[in-house]
């Protein structure tokens, strides 16, 4: 029997452990499988005759889905850390001041007058994707895409079913808004739920991109990224999300349903409804599809620090607004 | 460029956002909590108060007397922002307001001290009526 000790790195939380040891043990030619995350080693028994290298080879081709790898050398980690969080932050923050600039400009405010057609939806829609709505349904496509591609998942596979399932239930339930006349879609409460809980979700991730939690290895959220690791995987989860979208508190969104509830026909409510996410789609997809490429680039490491920072601001402004929207603390500002 | 530099520049943008939020970039009709607006008028014993949605609300402060019935008066023309989706926890009033049109709202008989605070869907836009 052979013993041997190897670096693992990609072990940013506590449930790591416990997965890659699963992964690993669960392999013919593994007796045992050891992960100490604090010296980040993994230490394997196994009685095959494989060398050292070719075992890292396929045991790393195992784990490689969830974006950890074995290698026989210590990674030397990037030293540049605490430099790059320095670039991130002002960086993030000079998105974050024209963002809310935009808003505050009132350049966005400008009155459609007329009956909604598919047109002014589509229009409605261009704006809303640069609108406050941004903050929220864009922040969370931020962090999920960014987070997604940090993971090494098959990031562009999941962002076009992202996008596909958004526009295609906006387009049915739309429809189904035009055929009922009654309003599914449009509950003040659930919708802050959901506004609260997009909001948490862009701060943790917001803090783990930011690498806060990386760094100082805090065990404390590892159950909610175990869970996401686990969902992230599936292929219903970003269609899911894309569904889910159509709930979020989003004024834009709430005055289109209203539209297409109100057209009183399937075809009509859902035209209405599809040209809106139709607008809304260029300056998501350039969120979504943008950081993939960035995320695959070499300016890598200082882009998920400045999406964290840009996601924990745009999660924090969520999250307050949320809590005023549903009467819990005084609202803090107007913009 | 040195860590100092980029420490700099970071707290500056901060106290910008802070600015951006906070600070007094408003025109005199919209109000501000020391100089409310007057946007009320008696008609018949009720007393009827108009706020503007639309990119917020307008005025964002206003006074109106306490003690006699009132009723709110939200106007809109082709507004599809969050303003459009106005809460009013304290009269149980929740609705997307009509694009365009104007939309009563009866808040009874306000009690002296006691503001009315308004606010859209997501929180980011807010009113606030105190009543004297």
């Amino acid at each position: 029997m052979n013993k041997y000790k190897f670096h693992v790195s990609g072990t940013h939380c506590a449930s790591c452990k416990i997965l890659i040891e699963d992964i690993l043990n669960e392999q013919d030619l593994i007796i045992n499988a050891q992960v100490n995350l604090k010296s980040e080693t993994v230490e394997v028994e196994t009685d095959s005759d494989v060398s050292p290298q070719e075992l890292t080879e396929i045991l790393t081709s195992k784990i490689k889905p969830n974006g950890y790898s074995l290698s026989l050398e210590k990674v030397t980690q990037e030293k540049k850390g605490d430099d790059v969080i320095w670039k991130a932050i002002p960086l993030g923050l000079v998105f974050l001041v024209l963002f809310f600039l935009l808003q505050k400009s009132g350049f966005l405010n400008f009155g459609i007058g007329g009956k909604t057609t598919p047109i002014t939806s589509f229009i409605i829609g261009l704006i809303a994707s640069v609108s406050s709505c941004l903050a929220i349904v864009g922040g969370l496509i931020l962090s999920l895409s960014a987070k997604v591609s940090q993971d090494n998942i098959d990031d562009k596979k999941n962002l076009v079913l992202f996008h596909v399932g958004r526009i295609v239930s906006f387009a049915i339930l739309g429809g189904l808004l035009g055929m009922l006349g009654s309003a599914i879609g449009i509950s003040f409460t659930l919708g802050a739920i959901l506004g609260l809980i997009a909001a948490t979700v862009m701060l943790l991730l917001g803090l783990n991109l930011m690498g806060i939690f990386a760094k100082s290895k805090i065990t404390l959220p590892s159950g909610i990224f175990k869970f996401f690791r686990k969902i992230e995987h599936k292929t219903l989860t970003p269609l899911l999300i894309g569904f889910g979208t159509f709930f979020l508190p989003c004024g834009f969104t709430q005055s289109m349903q209203i539209a297409a509830l109100s057209s009183g026909s399937f075809l009509t409510g859902a035209l209405i409804m599809f040209a809106f996410a139709l607008g809304t789609f260029p300056v998501l997809a350039l969120l979504s599809f943008g950081s993939a490429s960035l995320a695959h680039s070499k300016f890598a490491p200082l882009f998920f620090k400045v999406a964290g920072v840009v996601v924990v601001g745009l999660g924090i402004f969520s999250l307050l607004g949320g809590l005023a929207g549903i009467g819990i603390i005084r609202p803090l500002f107007n913009i | 460029m040195n860590k100092t530099t980029l420490v700099i520049i970071t707290l500056g943008l901060i106290i910008g956002i802070g600015i951006i939020f906070w600070g007094g970039l408003k025109g005199p009709q919209n109000g501000t909590a020391d100089t409310p607006v007057e946007n009320s008028e008696i008609r018949d014993g009720v007393q009827y108060i108009t706020i503007t949605a639309g990119g917020g609300y307008s005025p964002e402060f206003s006074i109106a007397k306490a003690g006699i019935p009132t009723k709110l008066i939200v106007k809109t023309k082709g507004i599809y922002d969050c303003s459009a989706s106005l809460v009013i926890r304290s009269v149980g009033f929740q609705k997307i307001l009509p694009q365009t049109g104007s939309t009563e709202i009866d808040i009874g008989i306000p009690n002296k001290d006691t503001p009315l605070q308004g606010v859209c869907g997501m929180g980011m836009y807010n009113f606030l009526i105190n009543f004297v």
